[in-house]
């Protein structure tokens, strides 16, 4: 296997991948970013709306304890201290730092800043950029700076099949250039992961094609910790038509009306104080349960209704609005078709203060971090989370690295999942089963027995099938030629790593005997007094979760 | 459910003709997707967000470039719906062009 050198590997490259890299190459250390589609076009960030946040726009009663107090109260107790006090420390300064870099505000008609309300902050504190499409315009801002910077590399089409370690740290990963088919063992000081997220686990969800949770899956085979795996936000209001659109947010629900099967609007019944404008782990639950009462659409859902504030719609969030348009979902005339779709993980890699895992030389940002947001995230807190903990994992990285005299040339590094995936790919010929299909075989399991509403027969049930689909994996038929891009291999090899982040989930959904956040199992539908966090690790081989107090 | 004559020019000078079922009011990409799982598991072809920001599903359709998450896929004016890479770049394999 060829062999690359680097010091710091950076796996992903969405605004956590890029922020990461970017102020990691404000040291001397040489940093290689990899992302298996095309670098900084290919992570959630590009859909994000807005961005929460403090600076010089934010209202007088806005502060770091009252933004602090918003996100552990929407955590549900799992919300760590540690990482919301990094949070609320350092988010201004980021945004300083991106303003500097060239990211342009948006502005109301008085040419002030644009500062929106949204559902569980107690004050309005995101911002956006270009008109709503605010990822979108930090990733063109930390492009361009990484472009810029001699010390970065980046590298598109590799996936990683695999974190090599050697003396009990990681020190590299066996990725594979999908352009060529070719493999290569990346020697380096330290890995930053920055994968993203689950949604692609579902049948429905908001999230991009590559958001099948490959980090979750590397990271335990590394020996790394994941908190609170259990807490997966389904974004409440999401379309269910056309297909096309399955899962596109309807980032307006908190001002809209929902109504079931017959015309009754029930957040009557479950919020009636805030009614649609509650969290987004409430809502989900409360339209889950409407459906599951057999009061739901057609469609499996409930109608939404913006009639009545479509002018806010079409001024606040006017990319969704245009393009419901266009797929002839007149949202100024008619209801629509609403349902959850996978939207987000708030569990994830175990982290501390500066963004190191329980691995030593293993550090995670963004969406594969985990217990920031405990067991509901708030709005617009993706996007601060993934440029406060990537900068701090790129500089806390490249810290590390430098203290490092040099990468562990000539270290045998150990790989086993590598070289079973290289080998069942080599002998794909003689295989059955197509790899696309046994990735929708986790969606349609997930989607099933590990959704909003869960129950322990379910989730066994879900363990059962996994176990199926992960022995289906062994015989996979990859019928285009190996010695090109074949969209058959990057299926397999993500369908290898979905299969064990599903069993994560699984297990510490198993392990919650509590309704908590957006883990919600009808066996158990009360919230147990004292929080406890679920921690999956792999040990010798075996996945193993344990309840653990206050991290 | 109406049938689609598909036209994809792939690596290799290779043109392919596929006969798909394809409901009305489905997108370009939805018509690729539908020809990788059920026609043809080798094509290759590029795609995240399927809402018209990430840029990477553009291709030529029917002649013209455009995002294939966001056109709908409906045929050209010989009845076929004509299928390329960009013509700029170098292509790695059938729809996907080297970021």
């Amino acid at each position: 296997m060829d062999e690359i050198t680097t010091d710091i590997l950076v796996i992903g490259s969405g605004a956590a991948g890029l922020a990461a890299s970017v102020y990691a190459a404000e040291s001397s250390q040489q940093i290689l970013v990899i992302d298996k589609g095309a670098i900084g076009r290919s992570g959630s960030t590009v859909g994000a709306v807005q961005i929460a946040s403090l600076g010089s726009w934010s209202h007088r009663e806005d502060s770091l304890d009252a933004y602090q107090q918003d996100i552990r109260e929407s955590g549900r107790g799992l919300s760590s201290p540690v990482l919301t006090d990094v949070l609320v420390q350092d988010i201004s300064a980021r945004l300083e730092d991106l303003l500097q870099w060239g990211l342009k505000l948006d502005k109301n008609e008085h040419n002030d800043i644009l500062v929106a309300a949204t559902s569980g902050h107690t004050t309005p504190r995101s911002i956006s950029s270009k008109k709503g499409k605010t990822g979108l315009a930090i990733l063109q801002v930390l492009t361009k700076r990484a472009k810029n910077s001699s010390n970065i590399k980046r590298w598109s089409d590799v996936i990683t099949l695999e974190l090599v370690k050697a003396n009990g740290r990681v020190a590299g990963a066996v990725v594979l250039d999908l352009k060529e088919n070719k493999s290569y063992l990346i020697r380096c000081k330290t890995v930053i992961l920055a994968t993203g997220g689950i949604g692609q686990l579902y049948p429905t969800t908001s999230n991009p094609a590559q958001s099948t949770g490959d980090g979750f899956a590397l990271s335990l085979t590394a020996g790394a910790a994941l908190v609170d795996m259990e807490q997966i936000q389904f974004y409440p209001v999401s379309l269910i038509h056309p297909s096309s659109l399955s899962g596109l947010c309807l980032s307006f629900y908190h001002s809209a009306k929902l109504y079931n099967r017959n015309g009754e609007r029930f957040m009557d019944k479950y919020e009636p104080e805030t009614m649609e404008n509650t969290t987004r782990d409430k809502l989900a639950i409360a339209i889950a349960s409407e459906v599951e009462e057999g009061l739901g659409t057609p469609g499996g859902g409930v109608w939404v209704d913006a009639t009545g504030n479509i002018e806010e719609v079409k001024r606040q969030f006017h990319h969704e609005y245009q393009l419901c348009l266009d797929r002839g979902v007149d949202l100024a005339r008619k209801q629509a078709e609403a349902g959850p779709a996978a939207h987000f993980i708030m569990g994830g890699i175990w982290i501390d203060g500066d963004a190191a895992s329980t691995t030593p030389g293993l550090y995670a940002a963004g969406e594969s971090a985990g217990g920031l947001h405990g067991g509901n995230r708030l709005g617009n807190n993706a996007l601060s989370e993934c440029i406060v903990f990537g900068a701090r994992a790129g500089k806390a990285a490249a810290r590390e690295s430098a203290r490092m005299k040099s990468i562990m040339a000539g270290v045998p590094l150990q790989t086993k999942k590598a070289d079973k995936m290289i080998n069942v790919i080599s002998n794909s010929e003689q295989g059955t089963e197509r790899s696309y299909a046994c990735k929708k075989a986790v969606q349609a399991l997930m989607g099933e027995y590990v959704g909003v509403v869960r129950s322990t027969k379910g989730l066994l049930q879900a363990k059962a099938e996994i176990k199926v689909i992960e022995e289906k994996l062994d015989q996979v038929k990859i019928t285009s030629s190996l010695d090109f891009y074949s969209k058959e291999i990057l299926d397999y090899i993500e369908a290898v790593l979905m299969v064990t982040t599903a069993q994560a989930i699984v297990e510490a959904a198993l392990t919650r005997k509590e309704s908590r956040g957006a883990h919600h199992n009808k066996n158990f539908p009360e919230q147990l007094t004292e929080a406890k966090h679920t921690i999956v690790k792999v040990e010798n081989g075996k996945m193993t979760v344990q309840e653990e107090g206050e991290v | 459910m109406s049938q689609l004559v598909v036209k994809i020019d792939r690596s290799e000078m290779r043109t392919d003709q596929y006969e798909i079922d394809l409901k009305t009011g489905r997108t370009v990409l939805e018509a690729v997707e539908a020809i990788y799982n059920h026609h043809d598991p080798s094509l290759a072809y590029r795609y995240s967000c399927r809402t018209g920001l990430c840029t990477t599903c553009m291709m030529l359709i029917n002649g013209k470039p455009g995002l294939s998450c966001m056109k709908m896929a409906e045929p050209g004016e010989d009845g076929v719906l004509h299928l390329a890479p960009l013509p700029k770049g170098r292509t790695i394999k059938d729809l996907i062009k080297e970021v």
